[in-house]
């Protein structure tokens, strides 16, 4: 308990203040660039802070983390763009707000979410981490196995119109998911002896251009007539208290959702979005209007991947286990400045340990208020012609896929993917699953080939530990949810009751 | 109107800098090839350090760790460029085909990766006949582990159970074709006894399994869990080094039971084949230096890190020592794991 108060104090000092809410600041900013990611913006921060103080340089990565989920929404809402990967299921209802007028309310919406979310994983964070900590181990290929195939359910969800193009497009998902090294024997698949391909191709790039360039296409085709709808922005921005008990519930599921997602090694903001929108859609009265705009849509998934920050910094701290890419960055930066990630954190280092966490807590605070002003300004971006704003978009692009890797050939494969999603957004086959095939394909294939070296191919391994069954009868009810059957079912079962 | 021209600089003067950006970034990556004439005044602009893996990762650590000494020593900055991809081949790939041998680009050289890429996959084209390899800093032992709550309380109990059930016992390990992946080769071949091999996704994802009681057993490296095994989490039951480390010293090498068995993942620098004597002469040198400041000592000690200096001849007689080794390994067990 001490070193928690000796944490608070250490962290309301000036410099730690300054420090929090730059990262913060220059979080939203990354966030909102498509192609730049927390992950890689960690990254590149990390040789700044070795001149600080640990507990200021982690502190600073920290916020900056928190900063880039929400920053992510504000290219998601304005642009159609999803600044981050975690993002991506925030364009789903986000974009259709702002091309109702309403990008305010969704950007609005979005900082309440991402506040709310972010607020609950860092109260986790601070009291009930030792416990879930131990939850982390308890992941292994088997349960990895059973999340994957209950988070392959969600492409159903997302295929609004047609159920038949919206499984086309994740089966390609999965399927491009396949490509690169297989894992179990270190053999290449569908490489064609090409280098570039034996680490499979990267979902981020293929997101940046399947989301991206078809948007900056289209604002091209488009004249400037539709754009005026996005730049009378009228209404308030911050939710009314009405608005916000409305969607109370899915901010509260999204952000446990959230927690427990970035807590499971290997899972981050990128997969926790489309789980919290897929929840809040299947328990919502008004399924048919996700989609259309609706804010509790882009409540879910930004209230989700804010809670991830917490959630994955709960292993983090505790075991020496990164909860998601951007937490192992982090983790790479406490050994530059001495630190051995461990357990050794939360008892030989408690100090920075409790610094960091009341900084992640504080850095919610800073997120909402600087992501008031910025916002504000951020909105004017609608104001831009859409023939300036088009191929700013492209060169964004360009930029974010190159600096992943330093690599050339990913801005190809981006191009790649940019004029494919161009072309299936014209037949109308949604992009959305593809990706989620593309997140999923490659824990899917993984842990199914570990789970059965280890069973001597028996499939029963799924069903024998409770976690993993549990999660694959959620699954097989979601497939059945969407039959005609269970229909069929709730009719009757509403006429017995009756 | 005044606030729409603002916008309009603001847009232009945006899309120059991103521009500029993009011209830098693509400069660094083609430096064009230079003639690898003596200079005698070497180092007289900075030095480019490939690494094969993400930032954040092993190799980072190392050169975060090294660089700032290297820099002072050799009286230029190095600049470190990350090029992850294919277990580090696009990366050594690039060093040894597209690199100019004048001394000012280097590489993170990790073993077994360095050879096991082309000895596994014959699209990959590089071998390390073509580096100039330089000094090898550190080797970080292989080590046995189990989970704090497991059955096997010293290395003795583990063997007796895999003599006991053949081909059962499940281990983790790093990747197939990681470091780890041929350590749980060479202990079958050595032992001749046999394991269940799981591959993993990296260290991380291998030790936990076996905290977590998913496996039975992780074979790893002493830096990845020595703050594991110091708190409790998990039980070292042998490493895989000549004596016993100072780190852990109450854990016994398998050589204390008759295993000869020295296996580990090192990491060093190495430049493309061909750069000048002298070049190559004042890098040796720089790393000789440093390895005897007991700053840098001590930072290398803070990340578990043993220090393992071989430096020119000795390191590249090392990587072919264990090229030799690592192909005979791989040509006597491929035909079953590539089923």
């Amino acid at each position: 308990m001490n070193e928690i108060m000796i944490g608070l104090l250490n962290v309301v000092s000036p410099f730690n203040l300054l420090v929090i809410a730059s990262g913060t600041g220059l979080g939203i900013f990354v966030g909102a660039m498509p192609g730049l990611s927390a992950t890689m913006a960690i990254a590149l921060l990390l040789p700044v802070t070795f001149g600080m103080d640990p507990a200021a340089g982690i502190s600073m990565l920290a916020s900056l983390y928190m900063g880039a989920m929400y920053g992510g929404s504000i290219s998601a809402i304005l642009l159609r763009t999803p600044g981050t990967p975690a993002a991506a299921a925030t364009v789903l209802d986000g974009y259709p707000m702002a091309q109702q007028g309403r990008a305010g309310k969704a950007l609005g919406v979005s900082l309440t979410a991402s506040l709310i979310g972010g607020v609950i994983s860092s109260i986790a964070l601070l009291t009930i981490a030792p416990v879930l900590g131990k939850v982390a181990l308890s992941f292994g290929p088997v349960e990895l196995f059973a999340i994957a195939v209950l988070g392959i359910t969600i492409i159903g969800s997302l295929s609004s119109g047609s159920p038949i193009k919206g499984i086309l497009s994740g089966v390609v998902g999965l399927m491009i998911a396949l490509v690169g090294m297989d894992p179990i024997s270190g053999t290449p698949r569908f490489t064609f002896g090409q280098m570039y391909l034996f680490n499979g191709i990267s979902f981020i790039i293929a997101l940046i251009g399947l989301f991206s360039i078809p948007q900056a296409l289209r604002l091209v085709e488009k004249d400037d007539a539709v754009k005026k709808a996005v730049s009378s922005i009228k209404d308030k921005m911050l939710p009314t208290f009405k608005e916000l008990k409305s969607m109370i519930v899915t901010i509260l599921r999204s952000s446990v959702i959230g927690v427990f997602t970035g807590l499971i090694p290997g899972t981050g903001g990128d997969t926790a979005c489309w789980f919290g929108y897929n929840e809040a859609k299947r328990f919502s009265k008004e399924k048919e209007k996700f989609g259309t705009g609706y804010p509790e849509g882009v409540a879910a998934a930004e209230a989700a991947n804010n809670a991830v920050v917490g959630g994955a910094l709960i292993p983090t701290i505790t075991l020496g286990i990164p909860g998601s890419s951007a937490t192992a960055v982090l983790l790479g930066g406490l050994m530059v400045h001495g630190i051995m990630p461990g357990p050794t954190l939360m008892t030989e280092h408690s100090l920075i340990t409790y610094t960091l966490i009341w900084a992640v807590l504080l850095s919610n605070v800073f997120m909402f208020l600087e992501g008031l002003v910025l916002t504000r300004a951020a909105v004017s971006v609608t104001k831009i012609p859409n023939l300036v704003l088009a191929p700013i978009i492209i060169i964004l692009c360009v930029i974010g896929s190159f600096t992943i890797n330093n690599s050339i050939i990913d801005v190809f494969v981006m191009v790649f993917f940019g004029i494919l999603g161009y072309f299936m957004d014209k037949i109308n086959i949604p992009t959305a699953p593809m990706v989620v095939g593309m997140i999923l394909g490659m824990m899917l294939d993984n842990s199914m080939n570990q789970s059965l070296l280890m069973s001597d191919g028996s499939w029963m391994i799924f069903l024998r530990t409770p976690v993993s069954a549990i999660l694959l009868l959620i699954a097989l009810i979601s497939v059945l949810q969407a039959t005609p059957l269970f229909g069929f079912i709730k009719k009757r079962l509403k006429k017995t009751t009756i | 109107m005044f606030k729409k021209s603002i916008w309009k600089k603001a847009v232009i003067s945006g899309l120059a800098v991103s521009l500029m950006l993009t011209m830098t970034a693509c400069r660094t990556t083609n430096q064009p090839a230079g003639t690898s004439k003596v200079e005698s005044d070497y180092p007289n602009k900075p030095i480019t350090v490939l690494q094969g893996f993400a930032a954040g990762g092993g190799s980072d650590q190392l050169a975060m760790l090294t660089g700032p000494y290297l820099q002072k020593e050799l009286g230029n900055t190095l600049v470190n460029q990350y090029i992850p991809g294919a277990t580090g081949a696009i990366a050594w790939t690039q060093l040894t085909k597209q690199t100019a041998a004048d001394g000012y680009t280097l590489s993170i050289t990790n073993t077994p990766m360095l050879m096991t890429n082309y000895l596994m996959n014959t699209e990959i084209k590089y071998t390390i006949d073509e580096l100039t390899p330089i000094a090898n800093v550190v080797t970080d032992p292989g080590i046995l582990v189990v989970s704090k709550d497991s059955p096997f309380k010293t290395y003795q109990d583990y063997i007796d159970y895999v003599k006991a059930n053949p081909g059962q016992l499940t281990i983790a390990n790093s990747g197939t074709g990681g470091d780890d992946f041929f350590t749980i080769l060479q202990w079958q071949k050595a032992t001749g006894l046999s394991v269940k091999m799981i591959p993993f996704t990296g260290d991380g994802p291998s030790w936990q399994a076996a905290a977590g009681n998913k496996v039975q057993a992780s074979s790893t490296n002493l830096g990845v869990v020595y703050s594991q095994v110091k708190a409790g989490n998990l039980r070292a039951l042998a490493i895989y080094s000549e004596k016993r480390s100072d780190l852990l010293p109450d854990v016994p090498t398998a050589k204390e039971f008759g295993v000869e068995l020295v296996a580990g993942s090192s990491r060093g620098y190495s430049a493309p084949k061909g750069i000048p004597d002298n070049v190559k002469k004042k890098l040796i040198d720089s790393f000789t230096t440093i390895a005897k400041d007991p700053a840098f000592l001590k930072g290398l000690q803070g990340a578990a890190l043993p220090i393992d200096l071989k430096v020119g001849d000795e390191y590249a007689k090392y990587l072919k020592d264990q090229e030799t080794e690592f192909k005979a390994i791989w040509d006597s067990v491929k035909d079953t794991i590539k089923k």
